[in-house]
């Protein structure tokens, strides 16, 4: 009579917060013995795409799988590509490349709090969430004329510079930021009821995590204060003082937490990059010198880059290049090998959400059906980020 | 032979009379939609006041999207009710109904005002309380009806939480029958006299009472039969057109009538009554639906603060905490009596 | 500051590769990559020494389709991240397999991270990696045919404007 103990739970594409993925639970009662996770239900063949298209080309295709999360992924793939190139930005592109991966940042965490807010079942936390993404994205959308896919770093440099007052602006901007966060901390994270939640859920230890291969805030709320940015430091971070957010408990609480301390830190890093730009060319000398002087001028006053004609056919030497960059999930990878044609040879892009993908298997056991959403926004996943 | 005047007056003496007035018009059936189409609209105002955004806007938009409610319903009434092959059809059929007349039907043991009532017994208190515990059996029977999983862990989850209301709820409604020594709605209201409000005299009753209506009727942050990021919708799952309209309702039903029972244990009911008020027998009654919908503005406004609680930390709370205080609530109504601060 | 790390970092790489001389073909270092090719027979023993140094996990695996040699190329990407002057430095291990047989052994009991890694090189290459316990389809729909997509043959198939 009591052989069927054990429901079988389809949390498939059709649910309201399961993403774009399936879990398949297994659940006996209110305690989920098993859960195993069925991916793929977005995959876009990127690694497969990129080698009939020519290198720039490649640019707008590696930002659309993780749209909360653009301008890391740019830059991720211009560091490999300038690496092939041999082509070095100057001082002024890098201060510009990392304002824009910081403002990313901080967006791309917003969403995740808001996101982790409406699985635990909190609306305001989720419209706030989102609300307060608007102030960065706006901010951006003035830099780069994009909201969302900027397509801004190229390599060489960045494609616009600085508009007029984009310092004041910023200042405010970053000022309303920190009394919202005020807000979410009264309202949101020391409320009761997210505590009792949140607080010994999902506790991932720090030796599962290093063995497992976890990248990301999930890595740094176990203790392991691993960062990208520290570690091989890229574009104008070994100039600029910031601390990486670490704290020990490994629950999901603690996941929520450092996603918060890396939007403050975000917050200084932009404010003392403004403070230190340098002055200067935003694109490198290799290609300012293959650029027509009328087209030069027009350069000068409206402060944008004119693509000159070789982008559209790099051909980089024979070879292959290795980047590494610290994306607002984790660690994301690229690893490009050229055999000196206008196409790549090989384009592989590994990015963190599908090395976090185990996580699902691994913390989601033992626990309460309840649970299932709770520790799922706090990995802070992105299905198509990890599907590609 | 009566000509029209008289079939005229027999009418309206007919709709008039206490027995068919209380349950069908007024704390009744035309009440509930009417209290249900604010409610809901008010809910979602004020959440969006809280989130930053305008909320239903646009329906008579001078008035801020009043009757947003009409259009919904409208649309729910025009919608196709689509019944899945393999769910027992009967009984998806006629859950919602019963659910939705049996979360309204304790209206009929509620008293307007002193002299206005459908029948008075000595123990309407225990007749409006029992008839609200038919809400559980339906939807655990609506659950199973849908022959789905999803579904199924809906239902069940009403059943346990039955488990950690039903009890503390009767427990203080006990502690304030005991203080004012009856059962019988009228009296009690009668007994509250001047300040000696039930809020004041048994404070502990009152909070534990106001959690229970909660935590029975799927108000954030108990929020667990229906929540929605775990089990889609619950029970209500498979559910289209107006039965799923009149799945929504119910649970605000249900809060309805409780509310109306803490206004008059706690509140005072319908008392003080202004003079320009006292033409008519059912006039005070509106004092009585005022209070309760203060009450409900702040049970609904804790969609805007809270997340959900876990269905273990929900049974939690109900034995380990809310048990003793309203067994607690009981000893004080007793110390009460002891002392004669109510006689 | 600079200089005692690019001292660490030397010093590191050279301890790399003295253990593994032996049983490499060949070694390469450029800035902080060492680039260690092996045979498919010494993948394992490399790999165990490379954890007992302290490298501790797999960032990635790609696999290369050579149609001229018939072969087919996998390189791991190895660092750490529990050490963090080890994590400086990533480590490249090349192994070259046959097309027709790319059998190469797993390295999941080495490394656990490579298990979906190693997962998705199967299904997109075709290389059987030995040992692997849930050796199946991740990415692609369940109901396709055909080759594995990212090999040369495999053309993608496009319209109107050629890229």
């Amino acid at each position: 009579m009591s052989e069927e103990r054990i429901i079988e739970l389809l949390i498939g594409p059709q649910h309201p917060s399961s993403g774009h993925m399936r879990l398949v639970a297994e659940v006996d009662g209110d305690v989920v013995v098993r859960l195993k996770p069925n991916i793929g239900y977005v995959h876009r063949t990127v690694e497969k795409l990129a080698e009939t298209k020519k290198y720039i080309q490649i640019i707008p295709l590696v930002e659309r799988p993780s749209l909360a999360d653009t301008a890391n992924h740019n830059l991720g793939y211009v560091l490999a590509l300038e690496k092939l190139l041999g082509v070095e930005a100057p001082p002024r592109a890098q201060y510009l490349r990392t304002i824009l991966a910081e403002m990313n940042r901080i967006h791309s965490h917003f969403y995740g709090i808001g996101i982790h807010g409406i699985m635990l079942g909190s609306s305001t936390v989720f419209m706030w969430g989102f609300a307060d993404r608007e102030i960065m994205i706006e901010m951006a959308q003035w830099l780069t004329g994009a909201r969302l896919t900027y397509s801004y770093i190229i390599p060489g440099g960045v494609r616009r510079d600085l508009p007029q007052g984009f310092e004041d602006e910023m200042e405010k901007a970053l000022r309303y930021l920190e009394r919202r966060l005020e807000d979410y901390d009264r309202i949101f994270i020391r409320n009761p009821v997210t505590r009792a939640r949140l607080e010994g859920v999902g506790v991932l230890k720090k030796e599962d995590a290093i063995r497992l291969g976890i990248v990301g805030p999930n890595l740094r709320a176990s203790g392991v204060p691993y960062d990208v940015r520290k570690v091989q430091p890229y574009c104008a971070y070994p100039e600029l003082e910031f601390d990486v957010v670490v704290r020990e408990e490994g629950d999901s609480m603690a996941r929520l937490l450092v996603r918060i301390g890396e939007i403050k830190q975000s917050m200084r890093i932009i404010r003392q990059a403004l403070k230190q730009i340098p002055d200067g060319p935003i694109l490198s000398e290799n290609y300012l010198k293959m650029i027509p002087p009328k087209w030069k001028e027009f350069m000068e006053t409206k402060r944008r880059v004119k693509f000159p004609a070789i982008m559209a056919n790099l051909r980089p030497p024979k070879g292959e290049a290795f980047s590494r960059v610290e994306a607002a999930r984790g660690e994301l990878i690229y690893y490009v090998v050229s055999d000196g044609s206008v196409t790549p040879y090989r384009f592989r892009m590994v990015t963190p959400s599908f090395r976090n993908v185990v996580l699902f298997e691994h913390l989601i056991r033992e626990c309460r059906v309840a649970d299932i959403p709770a520790i799922y926004g706090s990995l802070d996943y992105f299905p198509p980020e990890a599907d590609r | 032979m009566m000509n029209l005047m008289d079939l005229l007056k027999w009418i309206i003496n007919l709709v008039f009379s206490p027995w068919l007035f209380v349950p069908l018009i007024f704390p009744g059936l035309v009440t509930v939609f009417i209290v249900i189409l604010f409610i809901i609209w008010f809910e979602r105002k004020l959440a969006a006041k809280v989130q930053l955004r305008y909320g239903p806007l646009y329906v008579l938009k001078q008035l801020g999207g009043a009757i947003q409610l009409v259009a919904d319903l409208l649309r729910y009434l025009f919608a196709e009710p689509i019944i899945p092959e393999s769910a027992d059809k009967l009984a998806f059929m006629l859950g919602p109904i019963f659910l939705f007349a049996a979360s309204y039907i304790p209206t009929v043991a509620i008293p307007v005002s002193k002299s206005f009532y459908a029948f008075r017994s000595d123990i309407s208190l225990l007749i409006s309380l029992g008839l609200l515990t038919f809400g559980p059996a339906i939807t655990l029977i609506t659950g199973w009806a849908s022959n789905d999983k999803f579904s199924l862990i809906g239902g069940l989850r009403e059943g346990y939480l039955t488990m950690a209301y039903e009890i503390p709820l009767f427990i203080s409604a006990l502690s304030m029958a005991a203080l004012y020594g009856t059962m019988d709605l009228i009296e009690i209201v009668e007994s509250q006299v001047g300040w000696k409000w039930g809020l004041f005299l048994n404070p502990i009753a009152a909070i534990t009472f106001l959690i229970l209506a909660l935590m029975s009727t799927s108000r954030f942050p108990f929020e667990i039969v229906e929540a929605e990021s775990e089990i889609v919708m619950g029970p209500f799952t498979e559910y289209s057109g107006i039965l799923y309209g009149l799945t929504m309702g119910a649970s605000y039903v249900k809060f309805y009538v409780l509310c109306l029972l803490f206004s008059i244990m706690f509140l005072g009911g319908w008392k003080p009554v202004p003079k320009f008020l006292s033409w008519s027998p059912i006039a005070p009654g509106v004092i009585l639906l005022l209070k309760s919908l203060a009450i409900m503005v702040l049970g609904v406004f804790m969609r805007a603060v809270y997340p959900r609680y876990r269905i273990d930390q929900a049974l939690r709370m109900g034995w380990h905490i809310i048990l003793p205080m309203s067994i607690g609530s009981v000893f004080l109504s007793l110390g009460l009596l002891l002392w004669g601060v109510v006689s | 500051m600079d200089s005692r790390s690019e001292a660490g970092l030397e010093s590191i790489i050279e301890k790399i590769s003295q253990s593994l001389r032996e049983l490499s073909t060949e070694i390469g270092t450029k800035d902080e990559i060492v680039t260690v090719q092996v045979e498919p027979d010494n993948l394992l023993e490399v790999a165990k020494k490379l954890k007992e140094i302290g490298f501790d996990h797999v960032k990635s695996v790609t696999a290369i389709d050579l149609p001229e040699q018939k072969e087919l190329e996998v390189v791991y990407h190895i660092s750490s991240l529990g050490n963090l002057d080890l994590a400086k430095v990533i480590v490249v291990l090349k192994a070259r397999v046959p097309s027709e047989e790319p059998h190469l052994p797993s390295l999941i009991e080495i490394w656990p991270s490579s298990k979906y890694l190693e997962r998705e090189e199967y299904e997109m290459l075709g290389i059987v990696f030995e040992g692997h316990p849930e050796l199946e389809r991740l990415l692609l729909p369940d109901d396709y045919e055909g080759p594995p997509p990212l090999r040369k043959e495999f053309e993608v198939k496009t319209e109107g404007i050629q890229a």
